[in-house]
């Protein structure tokens, strides 16, 4: 490899930030995160230099490798993965800490890694990349609640992985070549294709489809604060991505989106734990991108990573405005905030415009990306996915556009007066506030990096139809927030998740509802509990038998084990007499 | 008197004259400069004998000049002269290790004792890959393992339990040896002749209950050897409480050269002919399995890290097992392959843990906290032969997973599907013990206790060795082809005896 080639290879944001990553461990603790910003900016001025179709491959054992392929599609990712991390590195300014420092860039360069990779074996080694890299963000507030949960976590990340590598081999098989290309899930006689299927399911995982999206909310709230902002951007996304390079138009897509969109809305409306409704509220979000992603038309794919794009700055802005809050209240937990809207308001007005663009309330950034998404629903004429998405946004208004500011800094009265969030955190904050704010008004820059570009042009977001639409949709949803209220039938906020569900059955008038949170919740704990409780026992079980007294680990007396030989030989003699 | 003519019999006889010569050297250095120098010499012959197999095919050589059937031939084509390559090349990266940690652990007086066995296991194991004669095979096979049986032995110095060990394993590695001797001696009864090729011909269409009952007995015999799933009980124990650098050679050849020698009367001896072959094959199929399962939760409850390491090799074997049951060229060519690369990976680990013990005098999990700070080029080298036991990719355990996975699949039956979720599920099990491990090795070092206080840096020579071992489990992760052309030219010959293709 000549040092030209080399250097081509060097030269990507994943190896880059990776590189930075190795110096900022190095560099003395004043300097880290200076370096770190710096790593960023020489990062996104290299991207800025790439142009599209750029590629680099080479052969490594009769195997086409393609570490680098940048495209219109890689390329929106590539950007808002940029600005994600360079608005993470400005808000933890503050934190030191040597692995959390590192893990803050190389799991945005191992996701960014994948999103440039041109072959499966490249996307696997980042994939496992971003996996171990992100577990010291959970691990970071060294308690044994998160090292648990870590491991948890790993596990899923590298079972996921594994299961993507099954898909990759069969997939290798079948059609010789590693590039990563369009699948799909079918073959022609409809029955599942095992090796799309594999891939398909460890996408799933990271994208946290529903019943494989526990992982989401057992490990990101149990991060530092600035470590729930990064996790809350990459891993999904870059499953996202990897959904549109490979699944788009798969159909089996829109239903389970749909799903998506649905499930999280009533566990949110009952958590406590505002970050929590935060994680709640990514697999909502993250819901509408996959059903974008299943229609598969030009607008809706457009839709769909635009959304993506929008989504990335708005969901990192209410993360951030709560962990403000949390960092100088100690809690994100609504029953002990409230009421800080008389000390932190430059705080309350980010994280209103965050949930004003999460709502896609006009003007700003999520209205003029999710119109396509709905669109596309319409188009389609499919009923009652629409109907399940505008259902899903109302409820993304109540849980992620009011639940959040209104518990953190109104409510009933905390007592808390704490100062306003530091510096660094309100430049951060200001600049997602900011970019929100231009998106919803002047939507043409990122219009120009989707993908398609002939179904965007004469695309106007700002039709009355759009306005209408989401208006009334917005003011109903608002309405019944506030006269939820005002007849205090809103959910309390009580101090654990362990709602006490026969409460909801005795209050007449709220029965419906209520019967069905009541319901999905004890299904959900029965489902959940009970494999906890089995992989308790199995572990328990295992241990007795594997462990270093378990039966079959234990240093045998030597008697026993000729015994055991006799035992073979003998079953090797009977079974091989009787084969004739 | 012609060099390359005589080539095929001297990394054999090299060793085995200097063996005893060991013993008359005065205790310490010497010995052990005498033992690495013979590993390098057989080494560089073995590499000679394994070009030479590639460039010209297989070689006969008659021993004294008796030709076979009479007279002992070795017989070597490219399974023997890789598995050969890797013996050799093990041992010339041990020996050199050894010399600290055996000062550490062996009695000073016992030295040229210690280095004459080492020297006699290295040629019995090296005469076991070589010979092409059945009977010749028992033999060597019993000159290694006494050898070993000693070696284990001589870790009583650190360890008493060591003794228990070793005679376990003597009293197991003796009923193993003779239900061998027994088969072969069936196989003699039934035609008269001990040369395999010579087997091979007259055992054509002899299918009667003389001859099962050899075949039994033959792969009861060597199933113990390799330590196959449930007559493994003699391994984790031996490999526990012998010294540092036995463990570290025997595992990566010991077993080995075992599973060498089954493929070998499988498919060279027996051959597709018999239908019992494709019943021992799907034995193999279900006890490899088991293996990698039950062998592999049983490394993640130990609290010992060799204890864990060696319940891993047993998994292993699962996976050798595995490629053998599926009888394909692809089949057999992944399980050497996977022989070749978890010979690399556990003697780098099983070399990494001898550091340990030689500075912290232990190889409990508990010695292990705080290593990535006390000794980090031992500790990364652990985390990179640990990720390539895994299967990351860009080393040789990912080579080594990614074959098999492509043979299992293209054998394409639905048993063999489920076998190959059964080897994605059972790399979970390897990333777990092995995360134990490394998760320890990263918390602070413990400021009381048994293994608090300062340490010295480890001896330059075995930290050396350790990284060239962790190197060419990289390097040969990047530049698989080499291995992977000459298994699979390897496994094409062992199984084109049958169509008569290979002579």
């Amino acid at each position: 490899m000549s040092v030209n080639s080399l250097l081509a290879f060097l030269d990507n944001p994943g190896i880059i930030l990776t590189l930075g990553a190795f110096l900022t461990v190095l560099a003395p603790v004043a300097l880290r995160r200076p370096i770190m910003l710096g790593v960023v900016a020489f990062s996104a001025f290299r991207l800025w230099g790439m142009e599209i179709g750029d590629s680099l491959a080479f052969t490594l054992f009769d195997l086409e490798i393609m570490p680098v392929q940048y495209d219109v599609l890689s390329r929106l990712f590539l950007v808002v993965f940029h600005i994600a991390a360079g608005l993470n590195v400005i808000y933890s300014w503050m934190v030191k800490d040597r692995s959390e420092c590192f893990a803050a860039l190389a799991y945005p360069a191992a996701a960014m890694g994948g999103v440039l990779a041109g072959d499966w074996i490249t996307l696997f080694i980042w994939w496992e990349l971003a996996a171990l890299t992100s577990v010291f963000l959970v691990w970071a507030p060294q308690t044994r609640e998160s090292y648990l949960s870590g491991l948890r976590y790993m596990s899923i990340q590298i079972a996921s992985g594994v299961i993507l590598l099954g898909g990759i081999v069969l997939v290798f098989r079948e059609q010789d070549s590693l590039a990563i290309g369009t699948l799909s899930l079918r073959d022609g006689g409809g029955n599942f294709n095992i090796a799309a299927l594999m891939l398909f399911i460890a996408l799933g995982i990271k994208s946290a489809f529903p019943m494989l999206h526990n992982w989401v909310q057992d490990a990101y709230p149990k991060a530092t604060i600035g470590g729930t902002i990064i996790l809350s951007v990459f891993t999904t996304k870059l499953a996202v991505y990897m959904f549109a390079r490979v699944f788009v138009g798969t159909p089996e897509l829109i239903w389970i989106g749909a799903i998506m969109t649905i499930f999280p809305i009533f566990f949110a409306l009952i958590e406590n734990d505002l970050r929590k409704v935060l994680t709640y509220s990514i697999n909502n979000q993250v819901g509408f991108m996959i059903v974008g992603i299943g229609f598969g038309t030009a607008a809706s794919v457009n839709g769909a990573v635009g959304y993506a794009f929008g989504n990335i700055i708005f969901e990192s802005l209410l993360f951030m405005s709560v962990g403000a809050a949390m960092y100088r209240t100690g809690t994100s937990k609504a029953t002990e905030l409230g009421g800080l809207y008389r000390t932190m308001p430059i705080t309350l007005f980010f994280c209103l415009i965050g949930a004003l663009s999460i709502s896609a309330f006009p003007g700003f950034a999520g209205f003029v990306t999710k119109g396509l998404i709905l669109d596309g629903a319409a188009e389609a004429h499919n009923l009652i996915i629409w109907l399940i998405l505008l259902f899903a946004s109302a409820g993304v208004l109540e849980h992620a556009g009011i639940k959040i500011p209104y518990f953190t800094f109104f409510a009933h009265d905390s007592g808390k007066r704490p100062k306003e969030a530091p510096l660094p955190m309100l430049i951060a904050m200001g600049i997602a506030a900011f970019l929100s704010v231009v998106i919803g008004l002047y939507p043409q820059p990122l219009f120009a990096l989707l993908p398609h570009q002939a179904h965007i042009v004469d695309y106007n977001p700002f039709t009355a139809y759009h306005f209408v639409e989401q208006l009334q949709l917005l003011l109903f949803a608002v309405l019944a927030f506030a006269l939820l209220i005002k007849f205090k039938l809103y959910p309390p906020e009580v101090p654990s998740t362990n709602l006490d569900v026969d409460w909801f059955y005795r209050i007449p008038g709220r029965a419906v509802l209520f019967a069905i949170i009541g319901f999905v919740v004890a299904a959900w704990r029965v489902v959940w509990g009970g494999l906890q409780k089995l992989v308790g026992s199995i572990v328990e079980r295992t241990h007795r038998t594997h462990g270093p007294e378990g039966a079959l680990a234990r240093s045998w007396p030597v008697g026993f084990m000729a015994l055991w030989t006799a035992v073979v030989l003998g079953a090797a003699l009977i079974v091989l007499f009787l084969n004739q | 008197m012609d060099f390359f003519a005589q080539l095929p019999a001297l990394p054999v006889v090299v060793p085995f004259v200097a063996a005893p010569m060991a013993l008359l050297m005065p205790p310490g250095r010497i010995p052990w400069l005498w033992a690495v120098l013979v590993s390098w010499v057989s080494f560089g012959l073995s590499l000679l004998l394994l070009e030479q197999v590639w460039v010209n095919g297989p070689v006969t050589y008659a021993m004294g000049g008796w030709a076979a059937p009479l007279g002992i031939i070795y017989y070597i084509d490219l399974a023997n002269a890789l598995v050969l390559s890797l013996v050799t090349g093990i041992a010339a990266v041990v020996f050199p290790y050894a010399y600290n940690s055996v000062r550490d652990e062996i009695n000073h007086g016992q030295t040229p004792g210690f280095y004459t066995a080492l020297l006699l296991c290295l040629a019995g194991l090296i005469g076991v890959t070589m010979t092409g004669d059945a009977f010749n095979v028992f033999v060597f096979l019993e000159v290694s393992s006494l050898a070993t049986y000693t070696l284990v032995a001589m870790g009583a110095g650190r360890d008493r339990r060591a003794l228990t060990a070793a005679f376990n394993y003597l009293v197991m590695g003796t009923i193993g040896a003779t239900f061998f001797v027994i088969g072969i001696g069936l196989l003699y009864q039934a035609t008269g002749t001990l040369n395999m090729l010579d087997l091979h011909e007259r055992l054509a269409g002899q299918d009667n209950r003389l001859v099962k009952a050899a075949f039994a007995f033959i792969i009861t015999g060597l199933g113990l050897k390799l330590a196959m799933l449930p007559l493994h009980l003699w391994l984790p124990p031996a490999y526990t409480y012998a010294p540092s650098a036995i463990t570290a050679f025997l595992a990566a050849t010991a077993t080995k050269v075992a599973v060498y020698i089954m493929l070998r009367f499988l498919f060279t001896v027996f051959g597709f002919d018999f239908p019992f072959l494709k019943v021992a094959l799907d034995f193999f199929l279900v006890l490899g399995i088991a293996g990698m399962f039950i062998a592999s939760l049983a490394a993640v409850f130990q609290d010992d890290v060799k204890m864990l390491l060696a319940y891993s090799s047993v998994a292993q074997i699962g996976y050798m097992l595995l490629g053998i049951s599926l009888g394909t060229v692809d089949g057999v060519a992944a399980s050497l392959i996977h022989v070749v690369n978890h010979a690399f990976i556990k003697a780098a680990l099983f070399m990494a843990v001898g550091i340990v013990v030689l500075r912290l005098g232990s190889h409990q999990l508990r010695a292990f906290q705080g290593l990535a700070t006390r000794m980090p080029w031992t500790s990364w080298g652990i985390v990179v032969a640990g990720l390539s036991l895994v299967g990351v990719p860009a080393t040789v355990g990912f080579v080594s997973k990614f074959a098999l996975l492509s043979a299992v699949f293209a054998k394409g039956g639905t048993m063999e599907i489920i076998a190959g979720f059964l080897i994605l599920a059972s790399s979970l099990l390897a990333v777990i013990y092995m995360m134990r491990v490394i998760k320890v090795m990263l918390q602070p070092v413990p400021t009381d206790g048994p293994f608090a206080g300062p340490v010295a840096a480890p001896p330059l020579t075995m930290r050396l060795m350790l990284w060239i071992m962790v190197g060419v489990n990289i390097y040969f992760g990047l530049q698989a082809q080499p291995v992977i052309a000459i298994a699979q030219k390897a496994a094409a010959t062992l199984l084109g005896v049958d169509s008569g293709e290979a002579f």
